[in-house]
């Protein structure tokens, strides 16, 4: 809601409106609130993808002889052209584009993995993305959670305790990372994967024939990015404040008078702060995914899409980016789902 | 000369109410910045300064912090690097300011649907995921550490802009700003002088820093994974942890990814110091 000063009038009258409960049943309530987040999430992804489409169309000279460089034949060109809609304007070839990439057809690999269909291989790559992402918030939380319980309200005595906490806030994951994999190469003999080695462009994407062999990068990938970047910090510092301002709060007191458990009402009343930082740092998490996946050669998307850049297959990269960003309006979705679950005030005020 | 001894004692006074991380991190500031500025003055030749006869030496008197594998000296590098993110940071930072600070302020001013687009349009930029959305542009256009500064710019104008936007939507009603109006001032000079500069000027300071930081972040990042930053032989912070961290000594590596955490740390402590400061003045 926006309140211009000069004009009082529309002041006035928006708050005549304002405190007014809604006419509508809780049902329509709720299902126009889906309904407008469904649309926000497709104009967003319609946006992004005309973003995309838009780089892609202004690449400079042709298009086509920059992606398949000096061996592409007449055919290869004229399939390309028509992939991507050069021929057409730029609204009519977006269409075209956008409506092939709904249907799954994402282009095929030209020089990085030629031949391969991009959606087959961005795909199973980009669930491992998600599972680091996924498990690497949950690891922040869980022991941003834990400390800021264990340490209770703050006291002055804690900065020494607390220093190297704020230094993390500076840390890149990639940095975290490479110390991690040097640490843990050195004290116990272990080879980890990749262990901070960058792998040459023309490396394949890694496959692990055993789990296991892929459990220990993907547990230190999913560390380095819970403690790098400045989530693990952001998230203690925000669930310490929100604790202090929860324990001195009333209905808190009055819990504690009749004598019952304080800990679920904190539990619940700290979920809808957490999911929002969650929603503010998911683009920067999936960036650190890119990097970490990178040093630890994970067979991810992140990995996919840096060693498709560096050969310079456009198509896989633009669809590793579509999948990103699907992958980024999809979560705050769900996010904004879970937030008003858990707290329907958001649903009730129309926002 | 009075003048002087004036605003010499109010630094001094400033300096000595402020905490002890903000002394740290100035300090630490003003020492990236004197060596980001001295940097043209300093000639290094990368090539003539490989001498393997002193490779993976410890840090003695005459290289204070060692050499690498190709027996190049750490510290030199290490403030040769500083070039790499330095004047792209400023620009980028400084324009993110401007564009983001003017956006946001014409947003939050006028409101009603062109303010709707304008916040629109900047939230479909915030949904890209940064770094991927930076590797698809190095893909397309022939990657340099300018368009790299260009498109962080870019990409940090909406965050800027909303930052800016609430803080104007909660001064649109304030007595003073109504009274501009009333005297019939032009809505330019309201946004560009008594919002913008008087109001946000701590605010957009801070920002800057960040964005600073984040070109710095990107910078090492993208030259760690080889061929987007700044290329070997010359240094950068990021190609000198890549180069050496397979190396045997510790050093190589382990000193330019210190002063990676040490400078963005600092930058961000600043940055926070000086809003901080500002919210305290204004009380």
């Amino acid at each position: 809601m926006n309140q211009e000063a000069a004009s009082q009038k529309s002041v006035t009258s928006s708050s005549l409106h304002d405190h007014r409960p809604a006419e509508r049943s809780p049902l329509m309530t709720w299902i126009g609130w889906v309904v407008s987040k469904l649309a926000r999430g497709l104009s967003l992804l319609i946006g992004s993808s005309f973003i995309i489409y838009t780089v892609l169309r202004s690449a400079p000279g042709d298009m086509v002889d920059l992606i398949l460089g000096l061996n592409g034949t007449p055919e290869m060109k004229a399939d390309l052209r028509a992939e991507f809609g050069l021929d057409l304007s730029l609204v009519e070839g977006y269409l075209g584009w956008a409506s092939r990439a709904l249907t799954g057809d994402l282009g095929i690999s030209i020089t990085f993995m030629p031949g391969e269909p991009v959606l087959e291989l961005a795909g199973p790559a980009f669930l491992v993305t998600l599972g680091i992402a996924i498990v690497s918030l949950f690891m922040s939380i869980a022991v941003a959670y834990g400390l800021a319980i264990f340490l209770g309200p703050p006291r002055p005595r804690q900065t020494l305790l607390l220093g190297p906490i704020q230094l993390l806030n500076a840390a890149p994951s990639f940095v975290v990372a490479i110390c991690l994999a040097k640490l843990i190469n050195e004290l116990i003999q272990f080879q980890l994967a990749g262990g901070g080695q960058i792998p040459p462009s023309w490396y394949p994407i890694p496959t692990y024939q055993r789990l296991s062999d892929s459990i220990a990068p993907f547990v230190f990938a999913a560390l380095s990015i819970s403690l790098g970047d400045g989530l693990f910090t952001d998230l203690f510092n925000a669930l310490r404040s929100e604790l202090n301002n929860l324990s001195n709060s009333l209905f808190i007191n009055a819990v504690r008078a009749k004598g019952a458990s304080v800990r679920p009402h904190l539990v619940k009343n700290l979920i809808v702060p957490t999911l929002s930082i969650f929603t503010a740092r998911l683009p920067l998490v999936l960036s650190a995914v890119v990097i970490v996946e990178y040093i630890f050669t994970l067979d991810g998307s992140g990995y996919l899409l840096l060693q498709a850049a560096k050969n310079r297959d456009v198509p896989v990269v633009v669809g590793v980016s579509l999948f990103f960003i699907l992958a980024v309006i999809v979560m705050n979705l769900i996010l904004d789902l879970v937030k008003a679950l858990v707290d329907p005030r958001e649903v009730a005020k129309g926002e | 000369m009075s003048k002087i001894k004036v605003s010499k004692i109010k630094v001094i006074k400033i300096w000595r109410a402020s905490s002890l991380s903000f002394q740290l991190s100035s300090l630490v500031v003003f020492a990236v910045f004197l060596c980001g500025l001295v940097n043209p003055l300093i000639s290094y030749d990368p090539v003539l300064d490989v001498d393997l006869s002193r490779r993976d030496l410890a840090p003695s008197l005459s290289f204070v912090m060692g050499t690498d594998g190709q027996g190049r000296s750490v510290g030199l590098r290490l403030l040769k690097g500083v070039e790499a993110f330095f004047f792209p940071g400023l620009i980028a930072g400084f324009f993110a300011a401007l564009i983001g600070g003017g956006l946001g302020a014409i947003c939050g001013y006028l409101g009603g649907w062109v303010g709707r687009s304008i916040a629109a349009i900047l939230e479909l930029i915030d949904t890209l995921p940064r770094m991927v959305f930076l590797v698809l542009i190095c893909t397309i256009y022939p990657p340099s550490i300018l368009l790299i500064a260009m498109i962080s710019c870019l990409l940090f104008i909406p965050s800027i802009a909303t930052v800016v936007r609430r803080k104007v939507e909660s001064l649109g009603a304030e007595d003073y700003i109504l009274a501009h109006v009333a005297h019939g001032f032009h809505p330019l000079k309201i946004i560009s002088y008594h919002i913008l500069w008087l109001q946000c000027r701590a605010l957009l300071t801070r920002q800057l820093i960040f964005v600073f930081s984040y070109v710095l972040f990107i910078e090492t990042a993208l030259s760690y994974l080889g061929d987007y930053g700044v290329q070997e032989p010359y240094p950068s912070w990021g190609n000198m942890v890549a180069q050496s961290r397979i190396s045997v000594a510790a050093w190589p590596w382990a000193i330019p990814a210190v002063a990676i955490i040490v400078t963005i740390a600092a930058l961000l402590a600043f940055g926070d110091g000086i809003a901080r400061r500002d919210e305290e003045v204004k009380r």
